[in-house]
């Protein structure tokens, strides 16, 4: 007897292959809706993502050593002298931006097509919870290589924490596990980084995961009206699907190497506690956060803006219960659409703003400086030439 | 009245309750010790009286930033005497700066402006900048919180 066959028999002979088999199949050549494409594939390229993150966070965790004295010098030593080094380390920063990209168009393809809507909600939940496990992944890997930027970046992010009402203080102290920003934040933020959030993500990947095979992907029929998919009709999963699939890992190791190779992340200066460097600004995607929370002023001011900035999240997370109508396909959604549209462009504004601001600008040849606030002043070149503004 | 309140518990409702109510008793006597371990353990600090290197060498208007306990403090040396403050920028946590020249604690962060005593004179901080203690003990001088 061949050696397949011994191991298949071992199998039978104590499991119930058959049945394992069945799910297997039912699941590898189940059909999808008809109009299931390309950008059907954005959820799957958000998982691709994290397993690269997975594989090249584990390959950076050989080098890297989570302590303020050794940190950074465990990152120049990862880029310099490790084979490759510099290549896992650029592959996973970008990574890590990209990662996040993809679960934002994966969201908006949702939104638009409708798929939150019944029986699809609690897929849906479970999404927005990825996306926020995502970006907290972000900001926490942030500051381990201990530099300059990211850690004044991470001591005005947990300032922000303690204007949360009432246990705003707490909050802000247990984050950062102690009054400032320390060896023991680095701590807390590599345990948070390495081991909580990569299972809790896996966790909510597999519910995710499973809500969504339990009602297959939606179609752009009413709530409640949809036609039952006849086989003939469906896209198998496999081969067809997966195929898709294979050339979006291409696609990306493709980008992910490119810009790894044009537009490496810098390791900065090493963090010192006694001196900011200007205009720190976060990551683009705590930028439209970052622009809002400065609109708001006074007493009250921060309180306003931690609630300004949490209500796109908890609107997300309600979304599916708030719209109910029946209809999903975008052409029949004008309110929703419009509302998305308006959500979209509104984040992506804000987030220039911040981007641009307390920066000099040209726009149609003259010359402005973009306030704190996003206002464009003007700059007269003929009186004084602009000072820098760094 | 529900009929069954004057019923006599059963056995079996009786265990039931008996299994949640330890349940529940054993899920906070484990998770008490495991929140507390999370708690900062506290290294204090703060307290104790830094002295200012090289306080006596410092002009009039010029400015210097050290670290009393874990926290970053801005002394200045004035015509009246030496003055300190939390350099921490009570808006978002920056470091402000003294800029002798507009007598003046900058913040590089938003641009918050405080005046030589502290107070907030434009930008989004919400509150002064707390000020330190100073002691001219002989020609040196101490800085600390209290
Ligand atoms: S942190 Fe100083 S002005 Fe914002």
């Amino acid at each position: 007897m061949g050696l397949g066959k011994t191991v298949k028999q071992f199998f039978d002979d104590r499991y119930d292959t058959k049945l394992a088999g069945e799910l297997i199949s039912k699941q590898a050549f189940k059909r999808l809706p008809p109009h299931t494409g390309w950008l059907h594939v954005l959820g799957s390229l958000s998982l691709l993502l994290f397993i690269s993150q997975t594989i090249t966070g584990i390959m950076l965790l050989i080098y890297y050593r989570p302590t303020p004295e050794a940190a950074h010098k465990s990152i120049q030593f990862i880029t310099a002298e490790v084979q490759f080094g510099w290549l896992y380390r650029q592959i996973h920063a970008w990574g890590a931006s990209i990662m996040i990209l993809a679960v934002i168009l994966h969201m908006t393809r949702t939104y638009f097509m409708g798929a939150y809507k019944k029986p699809r909600e609690l897929t849906w939940v479970t999404g927005v919870i990825l996306f926020i496990l995502t970006i907290t992944f972000g900001f926490t890997g942030y500051l381990l290589p201990w530099n300059q930027i990211a850690f004044w970046a991470t001591t005005v992010g947990t300032e922000s924490a303690n204007k949360v009402p009432v246990i705003g203080d707490w909050l802000q102290y247990f984050l950062r596990g102690g009054d400032a920003v320390t060896g023991e934040t680095l701590s807390r933020f590599f345990v948070v980084h390495v081991i909580i959030l990569p299972w809790a993500l896996t966790g909510v990947i597999v519910v995710h995961l499973f809500l969504m095979r339990m009602s297959n992907l939606a179609t752009l029929e009413r709530v409640g009206e949809e036609a039952p998919l006849k086989p003939e009709h469906g896209i198998p999963f496999f081969p067809v699907h997966v195929a898709k699939e294979g050339v979006v890992v291409m696609m990306m190791l493709a980008v992910l190497v490119t810009l790894s190779v044009v537009s490496p992340w810098e390791i900065g200066e090493p963090a010192n506690a006694l001196e900011t460097p200007p205009h720190i600004k976060p990551e683009w995607y705590f930028l439209p956060s970052y622009q809002l929370l400065k609109y708001f002023e006074g007493p009250y001011g921060a309180l306003m803006g931690i609630i300004g900035c949490s209500v796109p999240f908890v609107l997300l997370l309600l979304w599916p219960f708030l719209d109910r109508g029946k209809e999903r396909h975008p052409k029949k959604r004008p309110i929703a659409v419009v509302f998305g549209l308006f959500g979209l462009l509104g984040a992506m504004f804000l987030g220039y703003l911040g981007h641009i601001s307390e920066t000099d600008q040209s726009f149609f040849g003259k010359r402005y400086h973009i306030t704190l606030k996003g206002w464009p002043e003007p700059i007269d070149d003929s009186t004084d030439a602009a000072p820098p503004t760094h | 009245m529900p009929s069954n309140m004057n019923k006599p518990p059963s056995r079996r409702g009786f265990l039931d309750w008996i299994v949640a109510l330890g349940t529940m008793i054993t899920t906070v006597a484990v998770s008490i010790p495991g929140l507390m371990y999370l708690w900062p353990a506290a290294k204090g600090g703060g307290d104790e009286n830094v002295e200012v290197e090289g306080a006596s060498k410092m002009a009039t208007g010029q400015g210097k930033t050290i670290q009393v306990g874990s926290q970053a403090v801005v002394v200045v040396r004035h015509r009246s005497g030496f003055k300190a403050f939390s350099a921490v920028c009570t808006h978002l946590g920056c470091l402000v700066k003294w800029d002798q020249s507009a007598k003046a604690f900058l913040c590089p962060c938003h641009a918050a402006i405080f005046d030589e005593n502290g107070k907030v004179v434009s930008g989004p901080p919400p509150a002064p900048l707390p000020e330190f203690v100073v002691k001219e003990i002989g020609d040196k001088i101490f800085v600390s919180a209290t």
